[in-house]
């Protein structure tokens, strides 16, 4: 590789460290399942939040087709989480919830977590309005 | 006699009021510590968008023609999203050099006659023995996922190789998940050092006469976290709903009562 092509990449390293924050936090397996492409959106009610290891699940409500279907959105390990503010409490059972999440390619009721928001305007993970 | 006891006394008091007897003073790494940049193991030949999982991401190993197959045949696997991740199954540890390349905090435990490294995700942790002994005997040693590593303190740098590692050519160790591998004849040399007060830097001489036509050097740097940060369990296995199959590579998803969600699983 030449000296150019070992600038670009430094550069592109740089953009990727600071870009792939997020998702780096899924270093215990493979994230191919997710559709990344695609942002779903739905409201529900929470159902449970398992603040564990090697990552964590927040199990959500959703009727929007009309039949109760629970969702389960990954998200990052306890440890990374709470070093962002994130406790076990953050996600109440019976909360009222807006969930948007990267859904699973294959239409499985389940998905990877982007961001929530509750009723009273908290935010939590990435929500950009 | 009494003589005698009086010259042990008095040395002993020697030794415990001066510098005559102190060893060199250890370098301050204490704190929690962060990897920077991506999940590719080696920065300097990296190319690609996103992190060591995403398609289209690979480095340039010196690897000889037929690992440089090895390697494209990881990558395509990879692509395809069925590139088996050792560490998914919970229960291997990432084994050395992985161990500098994972994304959750570190600490540096320095003792005058040993280092440790210990990594949060995991956890995993890493011996290096720094009291002047030689490796292990050739019978006395077998490939193991964090081999075996003597070394010692070139003044505010810790050097030391590593040999007896596992090949991860069979997939019980690899560098990424780029499917970056190595044989079980590498040899590593390692130097250690901080290069500012909250900057450490790993640099890595990797030697493989099966893999490499020449070392292959690749550098780390680690940022100290702010102080009072904590490290916390890992418990890989507490509730892992994401089983991989080591065959076809598939990382599964299951609910919250231990289903299969995947509508394909085969």
């Amino acid at each position: 590789m030449d000296r150019l092509g070992k600038f670009r990449n430094r550069l592109l390293i740089l953009l990727v460290g600071f870009t792939g924050i997020w998702h780096s936090s899924f270093a215990h397996h493979s994230t191919a399942m997710f559709d990344q492409s695609k942002v779903k959106e739905f409201t529900g009610i929470i159902k449970e939040f398992q603040f564990t290891n090697p990552h964590s699940w927040i199990q959500v409500y959703n009727d929007e087709t009309g039949e109760q279907v629970e969702w389960s959105l990954e998200w990052g390990s306890p440890n990374r989480l709470i070093r962002e503010g994130v406790n076990p409490t953050t996600f109440a059972p019976g909360a009222p919830v807006s969930i948007r999440t990267y859904p699973m390619l294959d239409g499985a009721p389940a998905g990877l977590f982007i961001g929530a928001r509750f009723e009273d305007g908290r935010t939590v993970g990435l929500w950009d309005n | 006699m009494l003589k005698a006891k009086i010259l042990l006394t008095t040395f002993t008091v020697l030794c415990a009021t001066s510098s005559l007897c102190a060893q060199p003073a250890l370098p301050d790494w204490s704190g929690a510590w962060q990897r920077l940049g991506s999940t590719a193991f080696d920065p300097l030949t990296v190319e690609g968008q996103g992190q060591s999982g995403s398609p289209g991401v690979r480095q340039y190993p010196p690897y000889n023609e037929e690992w440089e197959r090895k390697y494209e045949a990881n990558l395509a696997l990879r692509d395809a999203g069925t590139y088996p991740d050792p560490i998914s199954i919970c229960g291997t540890p990432t084994g050395f050099p992985r161990i500098l390349n994972m994304p959750d905090l570190y600490e540096f435990a320095l003792t005058e006659h040993e280092v440790w490294i210990i990594q949060e995700n995991g956890p995993n942790l890493m011996r290096i023995y720094t009291d002047g002994r030689d490796h292990a005997l050739p019978e006395m040693r077998w490939p193991t996922y964090t081999g075996d590593s003597v070394g010692y303190w070139e003044g505010d740098t810790l050097v030391f190789d590593t040999l007896a590692l596992l090949s991860s050519e069979d997939g019980p160790t690899i560098l990424d998940r780029t499917g970056a591998i190595l044989s079980d004849a590498a040899h590593i040399f390692t130097r250690m050092r901080l290069i500012e007060t909250n900057i450490l830097e790993i640099a890595l001489t990797i030697h493989d006469e099966k893999a490499l036509t020449e070392p292959w050097l690749v550098t780390r740097q680690y940022k100290r976290m702010p102080e009072g940060t904590r490290l916390y369990d890992y418990a890989c296995a507490e509730n892992n709903r994401n089983p991989v199959d080591l065959n076809t590579g598939r990382t599964l998803t299951l609910d919250a009562d231990g289903e299969i969600l995947d509508r394909d699983p085969q």
